[in-house]
Parts: structure tokens; C-alpha cells; sequence
């Protein structure tokens, strides 16, 4: 796939190169992060846009998977080049106001006679909080997700549970993977329940887990604090040791999202973990039925929201600023982002996207769209900290230790003090 | 580039017994240097400028971010803080591992196909061609044809392995198979190419010598401990250069497939100079890591280039 949309957008690229004086020339850098034709879509988005109106010419670049994207645009501002607009995970906004990279919103806001609060008005209240950093708006949210429970509807009727019924607490989930699972004699033919572990993905669905738990992943109010060692984290982890070595109804390891979806798709897997955004690509490739669900709460239901958001990056011309901000603004409004909701899975972060003929439509055809809707108002933020990506990565080591059996969940999180501690600013 | 530079780039070249052959006339011909120019140009540029800027920069602790731009000098201390770092030693212990664990099944592997392609016939031609082949297979692709034969349960190695009765581990999930799953592609893909350095060893043999030890008497194996291997040893001193550095200097496959986990499983020296740098943006860390492992490196291939010569006057 890629290869092909890199062909076409390098096709593309050239084709801007040819025309006009007066046009504002921007780049536009792009990551696709979850499976799917999302590229080519996006190209052919930027291609309407650049024909709708004459006086911005934008230069859609496909920049590989959310950290590729920040290394790339943030490698790019080091060499002088910024990119005006990227589409960047909406969790690296602190980390990149901090480094100094991005600019702040809010006086395009003002040169709009706009308002913050009004502005965001339109977006879901749980998208606020990583759209903005310490009170100012950075960020204008693209595409959102939350993670889904994502279930076989025959293998649950094969093992005697209710399809209408998904389970709703961690407790009804290990039960229903137990019965989900298939054995013989030592080997296991399918697994009841299976997620991605990979880095970055693991992260993010410790953070569903632990809010799940009733506990916190961060600080939201200080991008130098997290809660690794907390009790409710240490539960999550449990739960998932639990899962794989106690009960056996989970893969020992590490499997990346392309092998949970496989597996799913297979039938190897009849419960699984996975984003909203790829709620497209599933059903385009799931043969046999499927639902959706809640992830399952064991204290409360909470889910960490995902995505991306639209971020402009200093060093810009005023021109520059300008053609952004009025891309930006093109790509985030209702009908924009409705059609890409309905193309990729990913929930659209404007509410009035849902008013349009079209997406009730869509909604009406989909049900399993709107579960993701559904689970909204109990979303919370991103975890978001002082370099992320490092960060994240020293409790997704410990985990991936635990889930290969070579630490016990009680464990787990000593080294981490140590090695967030050299990296969060005091 | 300082002028002062330029110049030395150029009195290197003067003592170069090649440009300056020594019967020519004292006069000075500025020729040489205006046709060498542009290389030394690009050579200067691309080859030693980042080479000198990666060695001042292991020197300095660089700020986090484009906001703040200041350096702070701070000597040898990012040397002091990469060796002290678990990962970077768990990466170099992964390095070593992976090396050997690759490198020796590859050169066994290379010679085994050389010995058996040795002899020109349409049928090794045909072989040839089938042993050849993943190397011209890219990395990456190579990686990403991996990972669906690696996936747990479903790939293509499992869905082997059940049919005999095996039920294979998680080949790239399980952090004490993960480094082993990724050796196993390595090999895959690099014997192959090896195995051409081999044929040509090979035929560099001269025949009186194997026919002398065929009239002693010598069986398949004598010949090939006592008079084949002794005189590959060039090609093989050659080869594991080549393949070591090819070895530290490529981690595609890695990214694709592991992105150096599970916790570091399958970090390699250079995933973690990458990651030093880009992810925890501790340039001067990862200016570090990349000088001690081109030290190493140089070591390795100063010592195989003695073994080598050592070799080649044995033969002569």
C-alpha cells in the first residue's frame, strides 16, 4: 500500500510544483497509524482542496506512523524547513510545547475574532484537554478514537454466551475468555482474549486499563508526573498476568496490532482490544460477524481518548501562518471530517459532523459506529508528558517483561523511577 | 570547511604514491588536484565533516528542543553516562549475540553452498540462483515477508509446525526468542550473498594442490580441513569484516519487525543510537554510542585485516 501512495503523492508533489505565483506554498505532514488505505484518502483530500480555491497550495506529505511523523517534522524544523500544518499524535502537544516547536493557536484565534471557548465549543469536552497546553490552544483535533472490545459473535454463541450481551467488568471478560477458549490437551487452539503490545500501542491500552481500574496515568495538570507505581496501575497490570498465566486465555508475549487483527480475522482470537480507528478496516476484512463493545470496567468505565490532532509548527512566514490556519480550518470542519470519519473508523471530533444526512445515514447502516460515540462521555485524556515517547516506553518495557513471564506484576515499575526521573524536568 | 582543512585534505593526497608517481618532473601540476576536486569535495562534505561534527558533539550535552539552542561542554561525561546505561549495554550484549549468532551459521551456511554450487552445470546454476535470491529480497521487505511468517499461531512457520505437531512459541513476542527469530532472517538473507565470495575463493584454489592431496590419499574431509580451508582463509577473513559490519550497520528489519522490543529484547547498538537521538533527544549520548561502536568496529577489522595478510603470505 504504501509504496503506492508514496508513488502517488510523489506524482502529486511534482504536479505542485508546476503551477502558479501568487499561490502560498505549505507542506502538510501526515502519518497513517493504524492499518488501511488512510494515505490515499488523504491525498485525494488535500488534491480537492488544493482545486476548491487558488490562493493555498498545500504539499501533502505521508510520513509514516505517529513517532516517525514527530521525528520527521520535528528533524525538518531542525533543518530549517518547518512544516506549516502536521497532523500529530494529540498526545506529543506538551512535549513539543516545551521544546519549543509548536505555535500557539490562539492568536489566529484572535485575528478570527474567535473566541477559545467558542471555538471548541462544536468538539467533544473529552478532546479539550490534549487539544490545549497550559490554557492555550495548540492543537485542533482531526481524528479521535477510544480503544473497543472488539468480539467473534459465533465463537460466543459456539461457547454458550449471549452475543447481545459483551462482558461489562473485567470479571465477566476473564470469565467469557475462559469459556471463549479453546484447548487441546496442552496447546491452545484459540485464544479468548488478545491485545497489542507492541510499543506504543501498549501504552495506550494500560492507560484504558488503569483508568478502567478507578486510577490515573499521568498528571493532566503537569507534564512531569506519572503514576506507574500507583496501586491501580499494578492492578492492570495484574489483571493482564492474570489473564495470560493464571487463567491461560491470553497469548504469553508480545503480538503487534497487525498479528491481533490477523489472529481476530483468522479465528484465532475471539475477543480482542483495538482502536476505534480501525473499526473500518475490520469490517472490511472480518468474514465471519462481529460486535463491539465498551472496553470492560473494573471500578469505573473510563478510556484514555486517542487520535491525532492539527498542530502548526514555528519558524512559519505570516503567509505561511496564514495558508495554515486556513487549511486547518478546512480540514476540521464538519463535512471534512465526517466524510474521513466514515472513511477510516476514527470518531469525528465535531459534534456537528453528526448532524449531516450523511453520517446519520452511515450511522444508521453501521451501528457499531456509534459505539465508540457511545462511549464518549467517558473518556479522558491522553496521557501526554515531558517526552512522551520515552516516557511510555519505560512502563512498556516493564510490561512486555511481565507478559514474557520474566517479572511478576508486583514487580514491576523499579526501574522506572530511575529512568523517568533522569528525563522530567523539575 | 576551513581553508586550513582543505589544505590538509590535499597534502594527504600529495603523499599518495598514485597521483604523484615519483619519476615526474619537479615542477608542480595542479591538474591532479582540480580533477580530484569535486570528490574530495563531496568526500570532505558527506564522509569526514559529519565525522568530525559527530566526535565534537559527543563532547557536548544538547538541550532538549529547538527553543533552547545552547551546548554545554561536558567532556567525556556522555561517554560516562552511555556505558552506565542498561540499555545501551543490554543493546551491545544483544550486538554480540546477534553477530555471532549470525555470523557463524551464515559463513558455515555460505561455504557449504559454495562447496555445493562449486562446479559449473545448469543444475548449480539453478541452485546458484535459488541460494542468491534473498539477498536481492530488500531488508525491509524481507522483514515485512517475516512477519506474517513469524505470526504467532497463524504464520507461516506455525501453520508448518502444526502439521508435524509442534506448536511453535511467539517468535517475535517472546523476549528470549525474539533476538533468535530476527538472527533466523539474518542468515536467511545474507548466506546467500556470502556464498559468492566462497565460489570465488574456491576457484582461486589452484587444482595441483587438491590433486596432490587426492594422490596422498586425503578423503573429502581431509581435503577440505587440511587444504580447502586453509586456503579460503582470506576470502573467510574478508567476509567476516564485510558481514560484521553489515551486521552492526543495518537494523531495518528490527524496526520493522520489533521496533528493539520485547523490554530491549532485540535493541541492537544502532536502534539505540537511533532512538537515543530521536526519541529521547540525547544527542551527545548517541553521538557517544556511535563512536564507541565504530571503535569497535575499526578493531574488529584491523585485526581480521592482519589475520588476512597473515593469510595471504601462508599461501604465497
Amino acid at each position: 500500500m504504501s509504496a503506492i501512495s508514496r508513488l502517488a503523492i510523489g506524482a502529486l508533489a511534482l504536479s505542485f510544483a508546476l503551477p502558479a505565483a501568487a499561490q502560498t506554498k505549505i507542506d502538510f505532514f501526515f502519518p497513517v497509524p493504524v492499518e488501511g488505505k488512510l494515505a490515499r484518502e488523504m491525498t485525494r483530500l488535500v488534491k480537492s482542496y488544493n482545486e476548491s480555491q487558488k490562493e493555498v497550495e498545500v504539499t501533502a506529505v505521508y510520513t509514516g506512523g505517529y513517532d516517525d511523523t514527530k521525528l520527521k517534522a520535528q528533524a525538518a524544523a531542525k533543518a530549517g524547513k518547518p512544516p506549516a500544518v502536521v497532523l500529530m499524535s494529540a498526545n506529543f502537544n506538551v512535549d513539543l510545547k516545551l521544546s519549543g516547536d509548536i505555535q500557539s493557536l490562539e492568536p489566529m484565534l484572535k485575528a478570527d475574532g474567535a473566541t477559545r471557548d467558542a471555538f471548541l465549543a462544536d468538539f467533544w469536552p473529552a478532546l479539550h484537554a490534549n487539544a490545549m497546553v497550559e490554557g492555550e490552544l495548540y492543537s485542533v483535533p482531526f481524528h479521535n478514537s477510544t480503544p473497543l472490545l472488539y468480539y467473534n459473535v459465533d465463537h460466543f454463541k459456539e461457547a454458550g454466551l449471549d452475543p447481545a450481551k459483551p462482558p461489562r467488568t473485567w470479571a465477566e471478560l476473564a470469565d467469557a475468555a475462559k469459556k471463549l477458549t479453546k484447548r487441546d490437551g496442552d496447546k491452545v487452539e484459540r485464544y479468548g482474549f488478545t491485545m497489542p503490545a507492541g510499543y506504543d500501542y501498549l501504552g495506550w491500552l494500560m492507560e484504558a486499563l488503569t483508568l478502567s481500574n478507578g486510577g490515573r496515568y499521568f498528571n493532566e495538570e503537569y507534564g512531569g508526573e506519572v503514576y506507574y507505581d500507583t496501586a491501580s496501575m499494578l492492578g492492570a497490570a495484574r489483571f493482564l498476568e492474570d489473564l495470560i498465566f493464571k487463567h491461560k486465555v491470553m497469548a504469553q508475549g508480545v503480538v503487534e496490532a497487525g498479528g491481533v487483527s490477523t489472529s481476530f480475522f483468522a479465528g484465532k482470537a475471539s475477543m480482542m482490544l483495538l482502536s476505534t480507528g480501525s473499526l473500518s478496516f475490520i469490517r472490511e476484512n472480518m468474514k465471519a460477524p462481529y460486535e463491539v463493545a465498551f472496553v470492560p470496567k473494573n471500578v469505573r468505565n473510563a478510556v484514555p481518548i486517542g487520535g491525532a490532532s492539527l498542530v502548526m509548527f514555528n519558524g512559519q512566514s505570516e503567509d505561511s501562518k496564514k495558508a495554515g490556519w486556513k487549511f486547518i480550518k478546512w480540514l476540521s470542519s464538519a463535512d471534512t471530517l465526517g466524510g474521513w470519519s466514515r472513511f477510516t473508523g476514527y470518531f469525528s471530533p465535531r459534534k456537528s459532523a453528526y448532524d449531516t444526512a450523511e453520517m446519520k445515514a452511515f450511522i444508521a447502516k453501521n451501528p457499531d459506529a456509534k459505539v465508540a460515540l457511545e462511549q464518549l462521555p467517558y473518556a479522558k485524556p491522553w496521557f501526554a508528558t515531558y517526552q512522551t515517547v520515552a516516557v511510555r516506553k519505560a512502563l512498556e518495557d516493564e510490561i512486555q517483561a511481565m507478559m514474557n513471564g520474566k517479572k511478576k506484576a508486583d514487580e514491576l515499575m523499579r526501574p522506572y523511577v530511575e529512568q523517568t526521573a533522569l528525563k522530567l524536568p523539575q | 570547511m576551513s581553508l586550513a582543512g582543505t589544505t590538509g585534505i590535499l597534502e594527504g593526497v600529495d603523499r599518495g604514491p598514485v597521483v604523484v608517481p615519483r619519476r615526474r618532473p619537479r615542477r608542480r601540476s595542479y591538474l591532479p588536484y582540480a580533477l580530484l576536486a569535486p570528490s574530495l569535495l563531496f568526500l570532505g562534505l558527506f564522509t569526514y565533516l559529519p565525522v568530525v561534527r559527530v566526535i565534537v558533539e559527543s563532547l557536548y550535552d544538547h538541550p532538549h528542543g529547538t527553543g533552547a539552542v545552547t551546548a554545554t561542554f561536558v567532556g567525556l561525561g556522555n561517554y560516562t553516562k552511555v556505558l552506565a546505561d542498561p540499555a545501551f549495554r543490554q543493546a551491545a550484549l544483544n550486538n554480540l549475540v546477534y553477530a555471532l549468532g549470525t555470523l557463524i551459521p551464515t559463513l558455515a551456511l555460505a561455504l557449504a553452498f559454495a562447496l555445493a554450487v562449486q562446479r559449473s552445470s545448469r543444475f548449480s546454476a539453478v541452485l546458484r540462483t535459488v541460494f542468491f535470491f534473498p539477498s536481492l529480497v530488500p531488508l525491509v521487505a524481507a522483514a515485512s515477508l517475516f512477519f506474517f511468517i513469524f505470526l504467532p499461531g497463524i504464520g507461516l512457520l506455525d501453520y508448518y509446525l502444526a502439521k508435524i505437531g509442534v506448536s511453535g512459541p511467539n517468535w517475535l513476542g517472546d523476549s528470549d526468542i525474539a533476538l533468535w527469530s530476527v538472527i533466523g532472517l539474518t542468515v536467511w538473507k545474507n548466506a546467500g550473498y556470502y556464498m559468492l565470495f566462497y565460489i570465488a575463493g574456491l576457484q582461486n584454489i589452484p587444482r595441483d594442490t587438491i590433486e596432490a592431496a587426492l594422490i596422498d590419499g586425503a578423503n573429502a574431509w581431509q581435503r577440505l580441513r587440511y587444504v580447502i580451508l586453509p586456503a579460503l582463509l582470506p576470502t573467510t577473513s574478508f567476509v567476516v569484516v564485510i558481514a560484521l559490519i553489515n551486521l552492526l550497520t543495518s537494523v531495518d528489519h528490527v524496526i520493522v519487525l520489533t521496533r528493539g522490543g520485547p523490554s530491549n529484547a532485540t535493541n541492537l547498538l544502532l536502534y539505540y543510537i537511533f532512538q537515543a537521538a530521536h526519541e529521547n533527544f540525547e544527542i551527545g549520548k548517541a553521538a557517544a554510542a556511535t563512536l564507541l561502536s565504530v571503535v569497535v568496529l575499526l578493531a574488529i577489522s584491523l585485526a581480521s585485516m592482519r589475520i588476512m595478510s597473515r593469510g595471504s603470505h601462508h599461501e604465497a
